[in-house]
């Protein structure tokens, strides 16, 4: 019997496409009656943010800003989406900045450590890349140098 | 019935649903890592909280998906999406609040909205630590459970009574459903829109938008 690590599920899974068209609808239709409920703004919000495409993901994380600082009571799931949004964006620093604010609070918030721990391993993976990207570049830059070097002493 | 494959592992999908704060995700940390967290120290779940869990059911190999969703209201529209493809149901009360069991049907009216009739449910009244302030006697609830066709237990994260019962007993009855094993997640409602809005193929199973059309408490939705 084992468990693996938790994770974020609302970081890997999306709606489909019909599911978040119910809160955009339901968004605009407010917006149009010149009141949209904070309910309403944050469940569409929510559906952005989960969504795989970036825009989506800006989107959400916009309204989830404008909640934030608008709704005292909503603070500490705007915070955790935040940093959900940023993370998978890759912002990796904003997605840190916020969920530290809601450790702060809620030093033992389960779903707030796991997420510290993803947004780790990213940071880890992003500097894997990085140094991929540079050991490559120093790699090539050797085979032209060597190149260079063959052609002037051919001379 | 698909779970006969002795050695493959089986896929089973449970959701913890019940109102807030009577203990759903601590039963949880107490099933998947035997951890009680005290009352200062646990937060109520944000939207939703995930657990995979590997286990051994009459020597099948399970791997158990759990979600563990808010209790709270404000978060009834988002936590309506994960119930699509579950098998198995586990509402939660807390034996020392008669809110929360007199809040069972309304999330039952939930389920008949989601959730095929076939999938496994069973009622965990959590808290029986808390004996000296119960306030829902065992007879009753275990009634209410016979003819809402649910499985009953009574538990106590906090003291690791009947958690490994519960996740068991779920686990195996599902296993015995054949109705729950046929075409992949044929169970699920998925099929229906959501009560007509819009009438979208595939399934929308976000609904109640907005607080007021959330609220449709005790209505029965047969």
């Amino acid at each position: 019997m084992s468990t693996e690590l938790p994770y974020a599920a609302d970081a890997e899974v999306s709606l489909s496409y019909d599911e978040l068209e119910v809160l955009r609808l339901q968004y605009e239709r407010e917006q149009l009656q010149a009141h949209v409920t904070v309910q309403t703004k944050f469940n569409f919000a929510w559906g952005l943010v989960k969504s795989p495409l970036r825009e989506h993901q800006v989107e959400g994380v916009r309204l989830l800003q404008d909640l934030y600082r608008s709704e005292p009571t909503r603070r500490r799931e705007c915070l955790y989406y935040l940093a959900l949004g940023h993370y998978k964006m890759g912002n990796f620093e904003e997605a840190k900045q916020f969920n530290g604010l809601l450790m702060e609070k809620e030093p033992t918030n389960l779903q707030a450590l796991s997420l510290a721990q993803l947004i780790e391993k990213g940071v880890t993976r992003e500097g894997y890349i990085g140094m991929a990207l540079v050991g490559g570049a120093a790699a090539l830059g050797t085979i032209v140098l060597a190149g260079l070097i063959r052609r002037a002493t051919r001379k | 019935m698909a779970p006969t494959g002795s050695q493959s592992t089986i896929n089973v999908k449970l959701l913890l649903i019940g109102n807030s704060s009577v203990g759903k995700s601590s039963l949880l940390l107490r099933f998947s890592d035997e951890q009680w967290l005290p009352e200062d120290e646990s937060s109520a779940t944000i939207g939703v909280d995930f657990r995979v869990h590997k286990m051994d059911v009459n020597g099948k190999k399970v791997k158990l998906s759990i979600w563990d969703t808010a209790g709270q209201e404000r978060f009834r529209t988002i936590t309506s999406s994960y119930y699509r493809g579950a098998q198995g149901i586990i509402l939660v009360y807390d034996v020392s609040s008669r809110e929360s069991f007199d809040a069972l049907p309304r999330w039952y009216s939930e389920l008949e909205t989601y959730v095929s009739d076939s999938v496994v449910k069973i009622l965990v009244g959590n808290k029986v630590d808390k004996e000296f302030s119960r306030q829902v006697p065992t007879a009753e609830a275990s009634a209410f459970a016979e003819r809402m066709n649910s499985l009953f237990i009574e538990a106590s994260a906090k003291m690791s009574v009947n958690v490994k019962e519960t996740f068991q007993e779920v686990v195996e009855k599902i296993i015995d459903t054949p109705a729950l094993w046929t075409n992949g997640t044929g169970q699920s409602k998925a099929q229906r829109t959501d009560g007509g809005r819009g009438g979208v193929p595939g399934g929308v199973q976000v609904v109640g938008l907005s607080e007021e059309q959330t609220d449709h408490s005790g209505a029965c939705s047969c």
